[in-house]
């Protein structure tokens, strides 16, 4: 009995000295809560899962960026200035001379050419955002050129619109790296990319890699050769916290500064906190209903339009978005060139049942719907499957695990995918292209979503094409404008919201720039008063 | 059972204890070698597709196929087995595509903090449940034999992620009493040279008390929750083989000699109990190492239940395998371990 006495006092007393531990972060680190547990790779020739990205942009920079409030202002970042040649084809970039990497190298022209090639050469991941403008191993040494340490040349395969090669360079893909410093950590001929994969940085961004601990925490610390205006932090530590309630806790309790992960029950808890503030933002990601018209029913356009009257698109917004969602029927996101404001759907029952009835098919219907196992995917799901119902659709919702949900869409084996696209760079020609564009008329054959749900998209395909190529901005938007009414009516598409931001960080927390997706927030200004 | 039953002479008791040891090992192997090829077998059964997690959905074909063979898929899989094995005899457990480190690393990284938790609440566990366990049953059908049982019944039954937050909830975020999620404080984070992976005794090491105690108050909360949730099976089954012990004739005997009713509860029933319940113990302590992929989750722990969990719904069959064998052996080593005890505990057995 003496014994247990002893345990039950040392145990209480552990806990009560403890207690008096310091409940704030401390002012030079700024402390962040996100799911990092998927990142398998900080090399920007490859990186591509959310946090990833979000921790390499960091990192690294591009030669050139767009401003957040307004993507279709490009500016120059490591370029300081850039021509294109009059047939469309050449870029030429001079490069900015005060730019210097974290090694304290300069940022020439050769670092550029290196870092871009090395995308197309590594046959990486994410080299289809350069590929698609022609580059191959063959040619890209050639087309992507350093002729002095200031001027880099870039050919392109056919006439596009600069802008959208611009915002290409931006995207993740076009992160420039310290050649001299990678070229000195290459094995076996893979352009230094076991080095830069996990433990190193070589970025002439405000951070530099600190430490990675894969699933658990990223630290970044502060580059002293930073050449811009100096971070306001020292450093930056990322935590896996991944469970939105426990991330509302450590928030409140001041434990963390941000956090990336709440979900809307997790922000009417926060609202009346003086402690804490929610910001909004843009953000460019799309939820819709991709329909796969290979099924017999999903390809009469009588049913498939039925099923648009058959959303609750507001009801879902108000109930489950709850400052979250903005209803958007169209492909092109808000904030982008050519975006319009075109919603022409609500729930009408009533008028889905008479398009169901001309349509000639035999109710009711059965359809596989494939969803992921994760908020706000199955509430929608959930939500659909309710209103369709009474129409006579009935919706077999498969809920399953992330990496099922992607493999059953790419196999097309199924009737309905419940689905999210986020652009990879802020062009309307990143949704127009996936949503759009049928594989006979890509440049790179790669196959996008309206192949893959089976939908010949006909003369739009074309006009998609043709748009990407207009050199004439004003025209250019024209044709979206044009492209995107008439893809919201007939495609197999039920568009139905677009993300609204929302993070919630403490007070405390100044200068915080969101991006225009979920992994372009940009933390170099961030400081703590 | 033992080799040495195929030998017709008597063999002496040294040879004896090497086939001993000998048959011992050729077990052990055997279930590892089972235990890997069926975590194999289900690892390339579930319907995912490690190359498409490592390429990702947007991916062109040409760059899926020249992952696919760099993993080896195209090849049957018997060889891929094989080559597995081969290259576990040479001590390489193969690369974690998730982690992008050596599996042994990741092990060496995560099973610490998974055992360091697991060994508190097992402690915890056996402190409470099983004094708990032995009223239970010496106060049979009276009250503090109805309050224990429902403490138990609750720490059976209640999800253990629902008492987790609600324990945050309280503990850390009205009362203060611990700290919340994560193993340290943002600013120990790295302090603290990695020795043998546990905060607890790297931080008593480098002497960083203030460390320690940021670590224990860190580890508090879910330490006692898995605590419960062992006392709960751990009280439950020391009642029942108590019951048991307490209607035996040596109690009796026991009682009619004068002997003391703590003599008698712990000095002969309690002894004999201990038998059974040094294997509930070791099976309670078993399913603590799997890790607690709940507990850790909310906790933001980084131990061993959540690394397998990740990779195996990434088809990262190298750390699911890696994972897997290594829980195995832990089952092994306290298995053996049991048998140990058993021999010490019990003279019919020597």
């Amino acid at each position: 009995m003496r014994l247990y006495k002893t345990i039950v006092a040392v145990a209480l007393g552990a806990v009560m000295s403890a207690s008096g531990a310091i409940a704030e972060t401390p002012k030079n680190t700024l402390v962040i809560a996100d799911a990092i547990d998927d990142i398998i790779t900080l090399d920007p020739g490859e990186v591509s899962e959310v946090a990833g990205v979000l921790t390499s942009q960091q990192i690294y920079q591009p030669l050139v960026t767009f401003d957040v409030s307004d993507p279709t202002k490009i500016t120059g970042v490591l370029a300081k200035s850039w021509e294109v040649s009059p047939d469309g084809k050449t870029f030429t970039f001079k490069m900015n001379p005060d730019a210097k990497f974290a090694s304290g190298n300069p940022v020439t022209a050769y670092d550029a050419e290196f870092s871009l090639q090395r995308v197309v050469l590594m046959d990486s991941r994410i080299s289809f955002i350069l590929t698609q403008f022609g580059f191959n191993a063959d040619n890209v040494k050639d087309w992507i050129k350093a002729t002095d340490d200031s001027t880099l040349v870039i050919q392109v395969g056919d006439v596009y619109a600069p802008s959208f090669f611009l915002y290409c360079l931006s995207s993740y893909t076009g992160g420039i790296v310290d050649s001299k410093t990678v070229m000195e950590h290459v094995v076996d001929n893979d352009y230094g990319n076991a080095w830069l994969k996990q433990n190193n940085s070589a970025g002439s961004g405000p951070y530099v890699l600190g430490k990675w601990d894969p699933k658990q925490s990223i630290l970044l610390n502060r580059n002293e050769n930073y050449w811009g205006a100096a971070p306001g932090v020292d450093r930056i530590f990322i935590q896996q916290m991944p469970e939105s309630a426990t991330q509302r806790l450590a928030l409140e309790k001041g434990d963390i500064d941000i956090a990336n992960k709440l979900q809307p029950d997790d922000f009417d808890a926060i609202e009346n906190n003086p402690d804490i503030k929610v910001l909004e933002g843009n953000s460019s990601t799309l939820y819709y209903f991709g329909l796969n018209v290979r099924n017999e029913a999903l390809s009469n356009p009588k049913v498939v339009e039925a099923m648009k009257y058959l959303v609750d698109y507001k009801g879902i917004a108000d109930t489950i978005g709850r400052g979250t969602l903005n209803v958007h029927q169209t492909m092109i996101p808000a904030g982008f060139l050519g975006a319009i404001d075109y919603n022409p759907y609500t729930l009408d029952i009533d008028k889905a049942k008479e398009l169901l009835a001309e349509s000639g098919v035999t109710l009711p219907i059965k359809l596989e719907t494939v969803v992921w196992n994760t908020p706000p995917y199955t509430e929608f799901a959930q939500a659909v499957q309710a209103t369709m119902s009474q129409a006579g659709i009935n919706l077999d919702l498969q809920v399953v695990d992330g990496q099922q949900w992607l493999d059953r869409y790419r196999s097309h084996d199924l009737d309905i995918w419940v689905g999210l696209w986020g652009p990879d760079y802020p062009d309307p020609h990143s949704n127009v292209k996936a949503f759009t564009v049928n594989t006979k008329d890509t440049p790179d054959g790669s196959e996008g979503l309206a192949d893959r749900f089976g939908w010949d998209a006909g003369k739009l395909s074309a006009e998609a094409m043709a748009a990407v190529r207009e050199q004439d901005t004003d025209k250019r938007r024209a044709m979206y404008e044009a492209i995107q009414k008439e893809h919201t009516n007939s495609s197999p598409f039920i568009y139905m919201f677009q993300d609204a931001r929302k993070v919630a960080v403490r007070s405390d927390v100044k200068g915080l720039v969101l991006g225009i997706t979920y992994s372009d927030d940009r933390y170099g200004g961030v400081t703590k008063q | 059972m033992s080799i040495g039953k195929f030998l017709t002479r008597p063999v002496p008791p040294a040879l004896r204890f090497v086939f001993g040891i000998g048959s011992w090992l050729l077990t052990v192997a055997i279930t590892l070698v089972g235990l890997a090829a069926l975590t194999f077998l289900i690892g390339r059964v579930v319907p995912i597709d490690p190359v498409l997690r490592i390429v990702g959905e947007k991916a062109p074909q040409s760059v899926y196929d020249r992952v696919f063979l760099e993993l080896g898929l195209n090849k049957p899989l018997y060889q891929q087995f094989w080559e597995y094995l081969a290259a576990l005899l040479r001590g390489d457990f193969g690369t974690s595509f998730s982690t992008t480190r050596p599996v042994l690393t990741d092990l060496l990284d995560f099973f610490p903090a998974t055992l360091e938790l697991s060994s508190l609440g097992l402690v915890l566990g056996i402190v409470f449940g099983v004094p708990m366990g032995v009223a239970s049953a010496y106060w049979h059908e009276k009250w503090p034999d109805h309050l224990i049982r429902v403490i138990g019944l609750i720490g059976y039954s209640v999800p253990i992620f629902w008492l987790g937050l609600v324990g945050l909830f309280v503990f850390y975020f009205k009362l203060g009493w611990v700290s919340g999620p994560g193993q340290v404080d943002v600013f120990f984070q790295g302090v603290v040279p990695h020795v043998t992976g546990s905060i607890l005794i790297d931080s008593s090491l480098a002497g960083e008390w203030e460390i320690f105690w940021n670590a224990v108050s860190h580890m508090t909360l879910p330490a006692l929750l898995l605590g419960y949730y062992s006392l709960a099976y751990i009280s439950r089954m020391t009642r029942s083989v108590m019951l048991d012990q307490l209607s035996r004739e040596y109690v009796l005997t026991a009682r009619l000699k004068g002997a003391s009713e703590l003599q008698v509860v712990v000095g002969h029933a309690l002894r004999n109990a201990a038998i059974p319940l040094v294997t509930v113990v070791a099976l309670s302590y078993g399913g603590l190492l799997e890790g607690s992929v709940l507990i850790e989750t909310i906790f933001s722990w980084p131990g061993i239940g959540n690394y397998i969990y990740s990779s195996l719904f990434a088809a990262d069959m190298n750390a699911v395998l890696g994972g897997t064998l290594l829980v195995g052996c832990a089952f092994v080593f306290l298995n053996m371990l049991s048998d140990v005890l058993y021999r010490t505990l019990d003279p019919r057995s020597r």
